[in-house]
């Protein structure tokens, strides 16, 4: 009863105040993928995004609100209306594209592979070219992050791979170290974190890093995900990121969380 | 790597207590919440209205038919529509939910009073019809026939299978993590990501969720001892 009186009593409030107040934004991350975005063991929320997101909220003025939301319900809880934008290491893609819009891309990472270090492939395919590494995966167990860019690369190059399907990425990487799986796909630094947390080379990079100039599928970069019509904020976004990007502010912040830019120009 | 669970802001140890607070809250209320509906739809089988009789039918049918984490996902994403299309006849456009633990309640009650309706309809039916047709043939009530005779029996009937509900129900509101309410599982999938030691903390909220049924299972197993005094056991 209460929570219906306080409900009541929160259109009310709402309906009185109007929209004069600084605009109030609030920002959907999911709050468990480091280095983007984590909760700290205090329960706050840290990461690359959550300073950039705040930098972006400053640049605009705006009064800025986080949001964690599980990852499976990201993109849905965005329509409904629970947050206005998304920031969660999410790769811009035209599958994406057709239910969601997005600013320009803050940032991209190339997409790796990666094998036990103990195993065979580790040594053979350290150094291979993309066609080599490609052609002896082919027929692998190879895992991925179900939902991400990485599951659209492998079902498109490896089609004779016996492909294993992961909800999140710490499954697949148990599963690679137990050798359930002969190979992974995932951004690069997803790898070197791991093994920094492990403490070890449990695992071994192969072949280049892949980006979306050879590989469309891989997309431009991770954006902010934003509701269709909501093209003012899609504006605001754009010309905050291409601010914090020209005057080398992306550039700092990634060198400081991934150790290495991975700033992207602004776009024409 | 133990210190992890340290108490305080430098560990989640904390955090995944009071992640099972949440759980056990949520997991009594929607229990209790799911016997309340469970006794109302079990009276609805048992009537002799046709369209009550459809009611619980189709409820029961479609709840106990349809995985747990839809009814949820449902809830989750349509309350808030609906709240919206509520306040925007009062003309207001923001945006406006259901507190996810208000959701993982009557979703997670939802469910559980669906396998509780099964349960209490049974235990009813085991009742044996003489007695009944006494209480009726001295000039008892509906409701005293209910109250006097029904009820104290129903207890002792129901609550191996209503022990058995209260698992399903604990264990269920891990479920409701997806809504981002920091009951023990979402907590420890936090825990498990932003550290990168998923084992310890799945391993941990195991032990967690286990101490969670075994301490209950014991107040079932009195419970179900209580209900039984008088009773000649076999």
């Amino acid at each position: 009863m209460t929570r219906n009186l306080s409900l009541l009593a929160g259109i009310a409030v709402a309906a009185m105040a109007g929209t004069a107040v600084a605009q109030d934004v609030r920002i959907g991350t999911e709050g468990a993928y480091p280095p983007w975005n984590y909760t700290e063991s205090d329960g706050t929320l840290a990461g690359f995004e959550i300073d950039l997101g705040n930098a972006i909220c400053e640049h605009n003025g705006w009064t800025c609100e986080w949001v964690a939301q599980d990852w499976d319900g990201i993109i849905p809880a965005l329509q409904n209306g629970r947050y206005d934008a998304i920031m969660a290491g999410m790769s811009i893609t035209a599958e994406r594209d057709e239910v969601i819009d997005f600013s320009h891309g803050y940032m991209t990472t190339p997409a790796h592979f990666a094998v036990a270090a103990d195993s065979d492939m580790a040594a053979e395919l350290a150094e291979a070219d993309a066609a080599t590494m490609l052609a002896a995966l082919d027929g692998a167990v190879v895992g991925v992050q179900v939902g991400t860019i990485h599951q659209n690369l492998i079902e498109q190059e490896l089609p004779g791979a016996d492909l294993r399907f992961y909800d999140t990425q710490d499954q697949l990487n148990l599963d690679l170290v137990a050798g359930r799986v002969d190979a992974g796909l995932a951004d690069v630094n997803t790898w070197t974190e791991f093994n920094e947390a492990e403490g070890a080379e449990a695992i071994a990079l192969i072949g280049p890093g892949l980006t979306g100039a050879d590989y469309p599928v891989l997309g431009v970069g991770v954006g902010v995900g934003l509701r269709e019509d909501d093209d003012e904020l899609q504006a605001a976004f754009n010309e905050a990121i291409c601010a914090l990007s020209n005057d080398g502010t992306i550039a700092t912040m990634t060198e400081e969380w991934f150790g290495f830019d991975a700033s992207l120009p602004c776009p024409e | 790597m133990l210190d992890l669970l340290a108490f305080g802001d430098a560990g989640w140890g904390d955090e995944l207590l009071q992640g099972a607070a949440v759980t056990i809250v949520l997991a009594i209320s929607a229990y209790l919440l799911g016997i309340a509906i469970g006794m109302g739809a079990a009276a609805m089988k048992l009537s002799g209205s046709l369209i009550l009789r459809a009611i619980a039918g189709a409820y029961t049918t479609v709840v106990r038919g349809v995985p747990e984490l839809l009814v949820i996902y449902l809830f989750f994403f349509g309350s808030s529509g609906a709240i919206q299309n509520v306040a925007s006849v009062f003309g207001y456009t923001g945006y406006l939910e259901l507190p996810p633990f208000a959701v993982g309640l009557l979703a997670v009650g939802l469910i559980s009073g669906a396998y509780s309706t099964e349960v209490i309809r049974g235990a009813l039916q085991v009742i044996p019809e003489g007695q009944i047709e006494a209480g009726r043939a001295i000039g008892m009530t509906g409701r005293q026939i209910f109250w006097r005779i029904k009820l104290p029996q129903l207890w002792r009937f129901a609550l191996p299978g209503l022990g058995n509900v209260w698992q399903l129900t604990l264990k269920d509101t891990a479920l409701v993590s997806v809504t981002s309410l920091a009951e023990l599982m979402r907590m420890s999938f936090v825990a498990a990501g932003s550290t990168r030691e998923p084992f310890l903390f799945y391993v941990t909220a195991a032990i967690l969720y286990l101490a969670m049924t075994t301490v209950s299972q014991a107040l079932f197993q009195r419970g179900e001892r209580a209900a039984s005094r008088g009773v000649r056991m076999a």
